[in-house]
Protein backbone atom coordinates (compact mmCIF):
# COMPACT_ATOMS: atom_id res chain seq x y z
CA UNK A 1 0.00 0.00 0.00
CA UNK A 2 1.66 3.15 -1.44
CA UNK A 3 1.03 6.59 0.15
CA UNK A 4 -0.70 7.73 -3.03
CA UNK A 5 -3.13 4.43 -2.44
CA UNK A 6 -3.12 5.96 1.03
CA UNK A 7 -4.87 9.36 0.39
CA UNK A 8 -6.64 8.02 -2.93
CA UNK A 9 -8.84 5.40 -0.70
CA UNK A 10 -8.59 7.42 2.51
CA UNK A 11 -12.23 5.90 3.23
CA UNK A 12 -11.34 2.48 2.94
CA UNK A 13 -8.62 2.38 5.46
CA UNK A 14 -10.23 5.39 8.33
CA UNK A 15 -13.82 3.25 8.86
CA UNK A 16 -15.77 5.65 10.74
CA UNK A 17 -17.76 2.78 12.09
CA UNK A 18 -19.07 -0.35 11.35
CA UNK A 19 -21.85 0.23 8.30
CA UNK A 20 -23.71 -1.99 6.48
CA UNK A 21 -22.65 -0.81 3.37
CA UNK A 22 -19.12 -2.28 3.93
CA UNK A 23 -19.70 -5.08 5.57
CA UNK A 24 -16.74 -7.70 6.14
CA UNK A 25 -16.76 -10.23 3.37
CA UNK A 26 -15.40 -13.32 4.70
CA UNK A 27 -14.12 -13.06 7.95
CA UNK A 28 -14.31 -10.79 10.99
CA UNK A 29 -12.20 -12.20 13.45
CA UNK A 30 -13.75 -11.85 17.27
CA UNK A 31 -12.56 -13.03 20.97
CA UNK A 32 -15.70 -13.73 23.58
CA UNK A 33 -13.82 -14.31 27.46
CA UNK A 34 -15.31 -15.42 30.37
CA UNK A 35 -14.70 -14.31 33.31
CA UNK A 36 -16.47 -16.79 35.47
CA UNK A 37 -13.75 -19.26 34.01
CA UNK A 38 -10.96 -17.29 34.30
CA UNK A 39 -8.85 -17.40 37.32
CA UNK A 40 -6.44 -14.61 37.03
CA UNK A 41 -3.27 -17.66 36.23
CA UNK A 42 -1.94 -15.40 33.65
CA UNK A 43 -0.91 -18.19 31.41
CA UNK A 44 -2.56 -16.18 28.54
CA UNK A 45 -0.10 -13.27 29.61
CA UNK A 46 2.84 -15.25 29.20
CA UNK A 47 1.83 -17.40 25.80
CA UNK A 48 1.60 -13.82 24.63
CA UNK A 49 5.22 -12.78 25.59
CA UNK A 50 6.52 -16.21 23.94
CA UNK A 51 4.74 -15.57 20.69
CA UNK A 52 4.54 -12.24 20.34
CA UNK A 53 8.39 -11.75 20.85
CA UNK A 54 7.51 -9.41 24.01
CA UNK A 55 10.25 -8.35 26.19
CA UNK A 56 9.78 -8.67 29.66
CA UNK A 57 11.49 -5.34 30.88
CA UNK A 58 11.84 -5.94 34.16
CA UNK A 59 10.69 -4.16 37.38
CA UNK A 60 12.66 -1.06 37.12
CA UNK A 61 10.86 -0.02 33.51
CA UNK A 62 7.91 -1.58 34.32
CA UNK A 63 7.07 0.70 37.54
CA UNK A 64 8.13 3.73 34.85
CA UNK A 65 5.38 2.69 32.43
CA UNK A 66 7.38 0.79 30.00
CA UNK A 67 5.66 -2.63 29.84
CA UNK A 68 5.38 -4.36 27.37
CA UNK A 69 2.64 -6.93 28.02
CA UNK A 70 -0.28 -6.58 25.24
CA UNK A 71 -2.50 -8.74 26.93
CA UNK A 72 -2.59 -7.81 30.98
CA UNK A 73 -4.78 -9.12 33.73
CA UNK A 74 -6.52 -6.20 35.14
CA UNK A 75 -7.70 -6.67 39.08
CA UNK A 76 -10.64 -5.56 41.03
CA UNK A 77 -12.22 -5.80 44.39
CA UNK A 78 -15.75 -4.69 44.78
CA UNK A 79 -16.20 -5.75 48.62
CA UNK A 80 -14.27 -3.33 51.42
CA UNK A 81 -15.45 -5.03 54.34
CA UNK A 82 -13.87 -8.20 53.99
CA UNK A 83 -11.98 -9.92 56.67
CA UNK A 84 -9.06 -9.83 54.20
CA UNK A 85 -8.47 -7.03 51.86
CA UNK A 86 -6.96 -8.68 48.87
CA UNK A 87 -9.37 -11.20 48.96
CA UNK A 88 -12.83 -11.61 46.24
CA UNK A 89 -10.44 -10.49 43.62
CA UNK A 90 -11.92 -10.57 40.40
CA UNK A 91 -9.66 -10.76 37.04
CA UNK A 92 -10.31 -8.97 33.87
CA UNK A 93 -7.84 -10.04 30.73
CA UNK A 94 -7.71 -7.02 28.62
CA UNK A 95 -5.54 -6.41 25.33
CA UNK A 96 -6.37 -4.76 22.34
CA UNK A 97 -10.15 -4.59 21.37
CA UNK A 98 -9.83 -4.31 17.67
CA UNK A 99 -12.46 -1.88 17.59
CA UNK A 100 -14.78 -1.54 14.80
CA UNK A 101 -14.22 2.32 15.35
CA UNK A 102 -10.89 2.49 16.66
CA UNK A 103 -9.82 5.85 18.15
CA UNK A 104 -6.41 4.86 17.47
CA UNK A 105 -6.82 5.25 13.77
CA UNK A 106 -7.80 8.31 13.64
CA UNK A 107 -5.04 10.34 15.38
CA UNK A 108 -2.05 8.76 13.83
CA UNK A 109 -0.44 11.30 11.88
CA UNK A 110 1.05 8.59 9.43
CA UNK A 111 -1.73 6.16 8.72
CA UNK A 112 0.46 3.34 10.64
CA UNK A 113 -2.66 2.21 12.03
CA UNK A 114 -5.60 1.23 10.06
CA UNK A 115 -8.31 -1.01 9.16
CA UNK A 116 -7.80 -4.53 7.57
CA UNK A 117 -10.59 -6.40 5.44
CA UNK A 118 -10.81 -8.95 8.61
CA UNK A 119 -11.58 -5.91 10.66
CA UNK A 120 -8.59 -6.13 12.22
CA UNK A 121 -6.67 -2.91 13.78
CA UNK A 122 -3.26 -3.30 12.27
CA UNK A 123 -0.35 -1.85 13.08
CA UNK A 124 2.82 -1.37 10.63
CA UNK A 125 5.94 -0.50 12.64
CA UNK A 126 8.08 0.42 9.19
CA UNK A 127 5.29 3.10 8.75
CA UNK A 128 4.90 4.26 12.35
CA UNK A 129 7.33 7.57 13.94
CA UNK A 130 6.23 7.30 17.57
CA UNK A 131 4.14 9.96 17.78
CA UNK A 132 2.07 7.76 20.62
CA UNK A 133 -1.59 9.69 19.62
CA UNK A 134 -2.71 6.34 19.44
CA UNK A 135 -1.73 5.27 22.61
CA UNK A 136 -3.35 8.82 24.32
CA UNK A 137 -6.54 8.13 22.17
CA UNK A 138 -6.57 4.30 23.38
CA UNK A 139 -9.86 4.59 25.82
CA UNK A 140 -8.54 0.34 27.03
CA UNK A 141 -4.72 1.31 27.30
CA UNK A 142 -3.89 -1.15 25.39
CA UNK A 143 -1.13 0.10 22.80
CA UNK A 144 2.51 -0.16 23.96
CA UNK A 145 5.64 1.56 22.97
CA UNK A 146 9.23 0.91 22.55
CA UNK A 147 11.50 3.30 24.81
CA UNK A 148 14.11 1.54 24.32
CA UNK A 149 16.15 -0.70 21.65
CA UNK A 150 15.12 -4.08 23.59
CA UNK A 151 17.39 -6.82 21.38
CA UNK A 152 20.23 -4.97 21.47
CA UNK A 153 20.79 -2.13 24.37
CA UNK A 154 18.73 -3.77 27.07
CA UNK A 155 19.50 -7.21 27.29
CA UNK A 156 16.08 -8.18 27.38
CA UNK A 157 16.56 -11.88 26.07
CA UNK A 158 20.13 -12.92 27.15
CA UNK A 159 21.99 -15.56 25.17
CA UNK A 160 20.71 -18.29 24.09
CA UNK A 161 16.83 -16.65 24.58
CA UNK A 162 17.04 -14.85 21.47
CA UNK A 163 16.86 -18.48 19.84
CA UNK A 164 13.22 -18.74 20.85
CA UNK A 165 11.92 -15.65 19.19
CA UNK A 166 9.15 -16.35 17.17
CA UNK A 167 10.24 -15.66 13.34
CA UNK A 168 6.39 -15.33 12.10
CA UNK A 169 6.86 -11.85 14.44
CA UNK A 170 9.46 -9.03 14.13
CA UNK A 171 11.20 -7.94 16.74
CA UNK A 172 10.54 -4.60 17.01
CA UNK A 173 13.01 -1.76 17.49
CA UNK A 174 12.74 1.38 19.56
CA UNK A 175 10.30 4.55 18.71
CA UNK A 176 7.62 2.30 17.01
CA UNK A 177 4.31 1.35 18.93
CA UNK A 178 2.46 -2.32 19.36
CA UNK A 179 -0.46 -3.87 20.52
CA UNK A 180 -1.96 -6.81 20.70
CA UNK A 181 -2.63 -8.52 17.06
CA UNK A 182 -4.89 -10.94 17.75
CA UNK A 183 -1.94 -13.30 16.55
CA UNK A 184 -2.08 -12.47 12.94
CA UNK A 185 0.49 -14.41 11.96
CA UNK A 186 -1.31 -17.28 12.73
CA UNK A 187 -4.58 -15.99 11.13
CA UNK A 188 -2.29 -15.71 7.82
CA UNK A 189 -0.87 -19.36 7.65
CA UNK A 190 -4.73 -20.39 8.63
CA UNK A 191 -6.48 -18.28 5.80
CA UNK A 192 -3.42 -19.27 3.54
CA UNK A 193 -3.93 -23.07 4.11
CA UNK A 194 -7.88 -22.70 3.93
CA UNK A 195 -7.58 -20.56 0.55
CA UNK A 196 -5.14 -23.31 -1.10
CA UNK A 197 -7.96 -26.38 -0.14
CA UNK A 198 -10.67 -23.79 -1.82
CA UNK A 199 -12.35 -22.87 1.41
CA UNK A 200 -12.93 -20.96 4.65
CA UNK A 201 -11.63 -21.31 7.69
CA UNK A 202 -12.89 -23.56 10.28
CA UNK A 203 -13.92 -22.74 13.66
CA UNK A 204 -11.36 -23.90 15.55
CA UNK A 205 -8.91 -24.53 12.87
CA UNK A 206 -6.85 -21.31 14.24
CA UNK A 207 -6.19 -20.47 17.75
CA UNK A 208 -4.39 -17.14 19.42
CA UNK A 209 -2.23 -18.18 21.88
CA UNK A 210 -3.96 -16.86 24.82
CA UNK A 211 -7.01 -18.82 23.75
CA UNK A 212 -4.60 -21.97 23.40
CA UNK A 213 -2.90 -21.47 26.81
CA UNK A 214 -6.09 -20.85 28.72
CA UNK A 215 -6.20 -24.11 31.28
CA UNK A 216 -10.03 -23.16 32.03
CA UNK A 217 -10.96 -22.27 28.43
CA UNK A 218 -12.01 -19.17 29.01
CA UNK A 219 -11.44 -17.26 25.68
CA UNK A 220 -12.49 -18.36 22.90
CA UNK A 221 -11.91 -16.89 19.21
CA UNK A 222 -13.19 -16.92 15.90
CA UNK A 223 -14.65 -15.77 13.06
CA UNK A 224 -18.03 -13.74 13.41
CA UNK A 225 -18.96 -14.14 9.83
CA UNK A 226 -19.55 -17.83 9.91
CA UNK A 227 -23.07 -18.54 12.35
CA UNK A 228 -21.51 -22.05 13.58
CA UNK A 229 -18.80 -20.77 14.77
CA UNK A 230 -18.44 -20.52 18.97
CA UNK A 231 -18.08 -16.83 19.19
CA UNK A 232 -20.82 -16.36 16.82
CA UNK A 233 -22.94 -18.30 18.82
CA UNK A 234 -22.06 -16.87 21.69
CA UNK A 235 -22.38 -13.00 20.32
CA UNK A 236 -25.49 -14.60 19.45
CA UNK A 237 -27.07 -15.78 22.43
CA UNK A 238 -26.14 -13.04 24.50
CA UNK A 239 -27.79 -10.82 22.10
CA UNK A 240 -24.61 -7.97 21.44
CA UNK A 241 -24.34 -6.43 18.09
CA UNK A 242 -20.89 -5.91 16.96
CA UNK A 243 -22.33 -2.57 14.96
CA UNK A 244 -24.66 -1.13 18.17
CA UNK A 245 -23.16 1.26 20.62
CA UNK A 246 -26.08 0.32 23.08
CA UNK A 247 -27.03 -3.10 23.00
CA UNK A 248 -30.89 -3.70 22.70
CA UNK A 249 -30.79 -6.20 25.71
CA UNK A 250 -29.61 -3.60 28.13
CA UNK A 251 -32.93 -2.24 28.00
CA UNK A 252 -34.96 -4.73 28.50
CA UNK A 253 -36.16 -5.68 32.46
CA UNK A 254 -34.32 -9.05 32.11
CA UNK A 255 -32.33 -8.04 29.94
CA UNK A 256 -29.34 -8.70 32.45
CA UNK A 257 -29.73 -11.97 33.32
CA UNK A 258 -27.32 -12.28 29.99
CA UNK A 259 -24.17 -11.70 30.63
CA UNK A 260 -22.50 -10.29 27.96
CA UNK A 261 -21.05 -6.91 27.63
CA UNK A 262 -18.23 -5.04 26.21
CA UNK A 263 -16.09 -2.93 27.78
CA UNK A 264 -16.60 1.16 27.33
CA UNK A 265 -18.81 0.16 24.21
CA UNK A 266 -20.42 3.84 25.25
CA UNK A 267 -17.69 5.47 23.43
CA UNK A 268 -18.91 3.64 20.20
CA UNK A 269 -15.50 2.25 19.36
CA UNK A 270 -17.67 -0.87 18.67
CA UNK A 271 -15.33 -3.61 20.13
CA UNK A 272 -14.42 -6.87 18.78
CA UNK A 273 -14.43 -8.54 22.65
CA UNK A 274 -17.15 -9.45 24.43
CA UNK A 275 -16.96 -10.13 28.11
CA UNK A 276 -19.16 -12.61 30.05
CA UNK A 277 -19.78 -11.50 33.45
CA UNK A 278 -18.88 -12.99 36.06
CA UNK A 279 -21.27 -14.58 38.78
CA UNK A 280 -19.75 -16.41 41.20
CA UNK A 281 -17.55 -15.53 43.62
CA UNK A 282 -13.96 -15.11 43.27
CA UNK A 283 -11.91 -18.30 44.74
CA UNK A 284 -9.06 -16.17 45.92
CA UNK B 1 -7.43 42.29 6.47
CA UNK B 2 -5.72 39.63 8.82
CA UNK B 3 -8.88 37.33 7.68
CA UNK B 4 -8.00 37.84 4.41
CA UNK B 5 -4.29 36.41 4.95
CA UNK B 6 -4.88 33.70 6.49
CA UNK B 7 -7.19 32.49 3.76
CA UNK B 8 -4.34 33.27 1.47
CA UNK B 9 -2.25 30.79 3.39
CA UNK B 10 -4.44 28.60 3.82
CA UNK B 11 -5.21 28.47 -0.05
CA UNK B 12 -1.52 28.83 -0.71
CA UNK B 13 -0.70 25.49 1.83
CA UNK B 14 -3.87 23.63 0.32
CA UNK B 15 -2.32 24.16 -3.63
CA UNK B 16 0.93 23.26 -2.51
CA UNK B 17 0.01 20.14 -0.96
CA UNK B 18 -2.63 18.63 -3.33
CA UNK B 19 0.41 19.65 -6.23
CA UNK B 20 2.84 17.41 -4.19
CA UNK B 21 -0.07 14.81 -4.12
CA UNK B 22 -0.55 15.03 -7.54
CA UNK B 23 2.89 15.28 -8.40
CA UNK B 24 3.78 11.90 -6.15
CA UNK B 25 0.50 10.18 -7.71
CA UNK B 26 1.99 10.84 -11.63
CA UNK B 27 5.34 9.21 -10.46
CA UNK B 28 4.91 5.39 -11.64
CA UNK B 29 5.67 2.54 -9.33
CA UNK B 30 8.85 1.44 -10.15
CA UNK B 31 8.86 -1.98 -12.45
CA UNK B 32 11.97 -1.17 -13.73
CA UNK B 33 14.80 -4.31 -13.19
CA UNK B 34 17.32 -3.86 -10.70
CA UNK B 35 20.08 -5.85 -10.26
CA UNK B 36 21.22 -7.06 -6.90
CA UNK B 37 24.51 -7.81 -6.16
CA UNK B 38 27.06 -10.63 -7.45
CA UNK B 39 26.83 -14.00 -4.67
CA UNK B 40 29.45 -15.91 -4.80
CA UNK B 41 28.18 -19.69 -4.56
CA UNK B 42 29.87 -22.72 -3.30
CA UNK B 43 29.79 -24.28 -6.83
CA UNK B 44 28.78 -22.05 -9.68
CA UNK B 45 25.67 -23.41 -10.43
CA UNK B 46 24.60 -23.29 -14.07
CA UNK B 47 20.87 -22.69 -14.29
CA UNK B 48 21.12 -22.11 -17.64
CA UNK B 49 22.54 -25.89 -18.24
CA UNK B 50 19.96 -27.10 -16.22
CA UNK B 51 16.54 -24.93 -16.89
CA UNK B 52 17.47 -23.24 -20.43
CA UNK B 53 15.67 -23.85 -23.30
CA UNK B 54 16.76 -26.87 -25.29
CA UNK B 55 17.97 -24.92 -28.24
CA UNK B 56 20.84 -23.26 -26.12
CA UNK B 57 21.81 -26.66 -25.07
CA UNK B 58 19.17 -26.54 -21.31
CA UNK B 59 17.70 -29.39 -20.17
CA UNK B 60 14.26 -27.27 -19.38
CA UNK B 61 13.81 -29.21 -16.36
CA UNK B 62 11.11 -27.40 -14.11
CA UNK B 63 11.81 -24.77 -11.12
CA UNK B 64 9.62 -26.65 -9.00
CA UNK B 65 11.26 -29.98 -9.82
CA UNK B 66 14.52 -29.08 -7.19
CA UNK B 67 12.71 -25.88 -5.70
CA UNK B 68 10.22 -28.41 -4.44
CA UNK B 69 8.54 -26.51 -1.54
CA UNK B 70 7.69 -22.99 -3.78
CA UNK B 71 3.84 -24.84 -4.49
CA UNK B 72 3.14 -26.08 -0.93
CA UNK B 73 5.07 -23.76 1.36
CA UNK B 74 6.25 -20.02 1.99
CA UNK B 75 9.82 -20.61 1.21
CA UNK B 76 10.68 -22.53 -1.89
CA UNK B 77 13.37 -23.80 -0.23
CA UNK B 78 17.27 -25.10 -1.76
CA UNK B 79 17.33 -28.96 -3.10
CA UNK B 80 19.22 -31.15 -0.59
CA UNK B 81 22.21 -32.85 -2.14
CA UNK B 82 20.89 -35.70 -2.41
CA UNK B 83 18.46 -34.45 -5.35
CA UNK B 84 21.85 -33.35 -7.23
CA UNK B 85 23.48 -36.72 -6.61
CA UNK B 86 20.31 -38.97 -7.26
CA UNK B 87 20.79 -37.17 -11.08
CA UNK B 88 24.44 -36.75 -11.50
CA UNK B 89 25.38 -40.81 -10.09
CA UNK B 90 23.94 -41.67 -13.39
CA UNK B 91 25.07 -38.85 -15.85
CA UNK B 92 28.75 -40.26 -16.74
CA UNK B 93 29.05 -37.39 -18.98
CA UNK B 94 29.99 -34.53 -16.80
CA UNK B 95 31.16 -36.69 -13.64
CA UNK B 96 34.87 -35.45 -14.02
CA UNK B 97 34.00 -31.76 -14.59
CA UNK B 98 35.49 -29.62 -12.00
CA UNK B 99 31.83 -28.64 -10.38
CA UNK B 100 30.39 -31.86 -10.40
CA UNK B 101 33.98 -33.19 -8.63
CA UNK B 102 33.72 -30.58 -6.16
CA UNK B 103 29.42 -31.35 -5.51
CA UNK B 104 30.72 -35.30 -4.76
CA UNK B 105 33.41 -33.89 -2.51
CA UNK B 106 30.70 -32.62 -0.43
CA UNK B 107 28.77 -35.66 -0.86
CA UNK B 108 31.72 -38.27 0.59
CA UNK B 109 31.91 -35.42 3.32
CA UNK B 110 28.31 -36.07 4.19
CA UNK B 111 28.72 -32.13 4.10
CA UNK B 112 25.77 -30.03 2.98
CA UNK B 113 26.74 -27.22 0.41
CA UNK B 114 26.67 -24.04 1.96
CA UNK B 115 24.26 -22.46 -0.78
CA UNK B 116 23.89 -18.17 -0.27
CA UNK B 117 20.78 -16.65 -0.33
CA UNK B 118 20.12 -14.47 -2.85
CA UNK B 119 16.81 -13.16 -2.79
CA UNK B 120 16.63 -12.19 0.64
CA UNK B 121 13.65 -10.21 1.75
CA UNK B 122 13.88 -8.20 5.22
CA UNK B 123 12.30 -9.85 8.43
CA UNK B 124 9.34 -7.86 8.58
CA UNK B 125 8.09 -9.09 5.48
CA UNK B 126 6.24 -12.22 5.23
CA UNK B 127 5.94 -13.72 1.47
CA UNK B 128 4.35 -16.83 0.97
CA UNK B 129 5.34 -18.74 -2.46
CA UNK B 130 2.58 -21.17 -2.31
CA UNK B 131 -0.55 -18.65 -2.77
CA UNK B 132 1.68 -17.10 -5.81
CA UNK B 133 2.46 -20.38 -7.42
CA UNK B 134 -1.02 -21.92 -6.94
CA UNK B 135 -2.79 -18.92 -8.92
CA UNK B 136 -0.13 -18.10 -11.02
CA UNK B 137 0.63 -21.86 -12.21
CA UNK B 138 -2.15 -23.96 -11.42
CA UNK B 139 -5.19 -21.42 -11.62
CA UNK B 140 -3.67 -19.64 -14.06
CA UNK B 141 -1.74 -22.33 -15.88
CA UNK B 142 0.82 -19.72 -16.66
CA UNK B 143 4.60 -21.73 -17.42
CA UNK B 144 6.32 -22.18 -14.27
CA UNK B 145 9.38 -20.17 -15.43
CA UNK B 146 7.06 -17.41 -16.74
CA UNK B 147 5.57 -17.27 -12.98
CA UNK B 148 8.48 -17.50 -11.57
CA UNK B 149 10.12 -15.19 -13.50
CA UNK B 150 7.72 -12.63 -12.75
CA UNK B 151 9.70 -11.72 -9.26
CA UNK B 152 12.81 -13.91 -9.55
CA UNK B 153 14.37 -12.80 -13.81
CA UNK B 154 15.08 -14.62 -16.32
CA UNK B 155 16.84 -17.41 -14.28
CA UNK B 156 16.94 -20.03 -17.33
CA UNK B 157 19.55 -17.74 -19.08
CA UNK B 158 21.58 -17.26 -15.62
CA UNK B 159 24.78 -19.18 -14.05
CA UNK B 160 24.55 -18.60 -11.00
CA UNK B 161 21.34 -16.72 -9.63
CA UNK B 162 21.18 -13.33 -9.60
CA UNK B 163 18.48 -10.70 -7.92
CA UNK B 164 16.82 -8.88 -11.25
CA UNK B 165 13.97 -7.40 -9.70
CA UNK B 166 13.90 -4.42 -7.04
CA UNK B 167 11.78 -6.49 -4.17
CA UNK B 168 10.83 -3.63 -3.05
CA UNK B 169 7.45 -3.02 -2.01
CA UNK B 170 6.30 -0.32 -4.29
CA UNK B 171 6.96 -2.95 -7.27
CA UNK B 172 5.22 -5.79 -4.79
CA UNK B 173 1.88 -2.96 -5.36
CA UNK B 174 2.54 -2.19 -8.52
CA UNK B 175 1.74 -6.11 -9.53
CA UNK B 176 -1.29 -6.45 -6.38
CA UNK B 177 -2.74 -3.43 -7.80
CA UNK B 178 -3.03 -5.51 -11.32
CA UNK B 179 -6.30 -7.38 -12.29
CA UNK B 180 -5.53 -10.64 -12.99
CA UNK B 181 -7.96 -13.13 -13.97
CA UNK B 182 -8.81 -15.75 -11.03
CA UNK B 183 -8.29 -18.76 -13.62
CA UNK B 184 -6.85 -19.72 -16.58
CA UNK B 185 -10.66 -19.71 -17.85
CA UNK B 186 -12.54 -16.98 -16.07
CA UNK B 187 -12.76 -13.50 -17.48
CA UNK B 188 -13.03 -12.43 -13.55
CA UNK B 189 -10.08 -10.29 -12.49
CA UNK B 190 -9.19 -9.86 -8.90
CA UNK B 191 -6.15 -7.61 -7.43
CA UNK B 192 -3.63 -8.63 -5.35
CA UNK B 193 -4.41 -7.93 -1.14
CA UNK B 194 -3.87 -4.41 -0.11
CA UNK B 195 -3.51 -4.46 3.61
CA UNK B 196 -0.44 -3.93 5.21
CA UNK B 197 -1.01 -7.24 7.70
CA UNK B 198 -0.98 -9.45 4.68
CA UNK B 199 2.80 -9.20 4.11
CA UNK B 200 4.21 -6.77 6.86
CA UNK B 201 4.29 -9.25 10.14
Amino acid sequence: MSITNLLQNWSDFRQQHPSDERPHQEYKWAMSIDLDLCTGCNACSVACYAENNLPAVGKEKFSHGHSHHWLRIERYWHNEDREYADQGAQFLPMMCQQCEAAPCETVCPVGATNHTADGLNSQVYNRCVGSRYCNANCPYKARYFNWYDYPTTADVWPAPMEQQLNPDVTVRGKGVMEKCTFCVQRLTVAKSNARTEGRSVHDGEVQTACQQACPTGAISFGNLIDPESRVAKQWEKQQVKLNHDKQAKDAVHDGDKLRGYRILENLRTYPSVMYLEQLREGAI
Amino acid sequence: MYRFLRLSVLLVGLIAAVGSVAVHAAQPLTTADDLGPVVDQPIEFPHDRHAGDAAKGGMQINCMYCHTYARRSNVAGIPPLQKCIGCHRSIESVRETPRIKKLFEYWEAKKPVPWKKVHDLPDFVRFNHERHIQRFVFAQEKPVQEACGYCHGDVKTMTVARRQKPLSMGWCVSCHQKDHPVSATSTKTTHGPNDCWQCHK
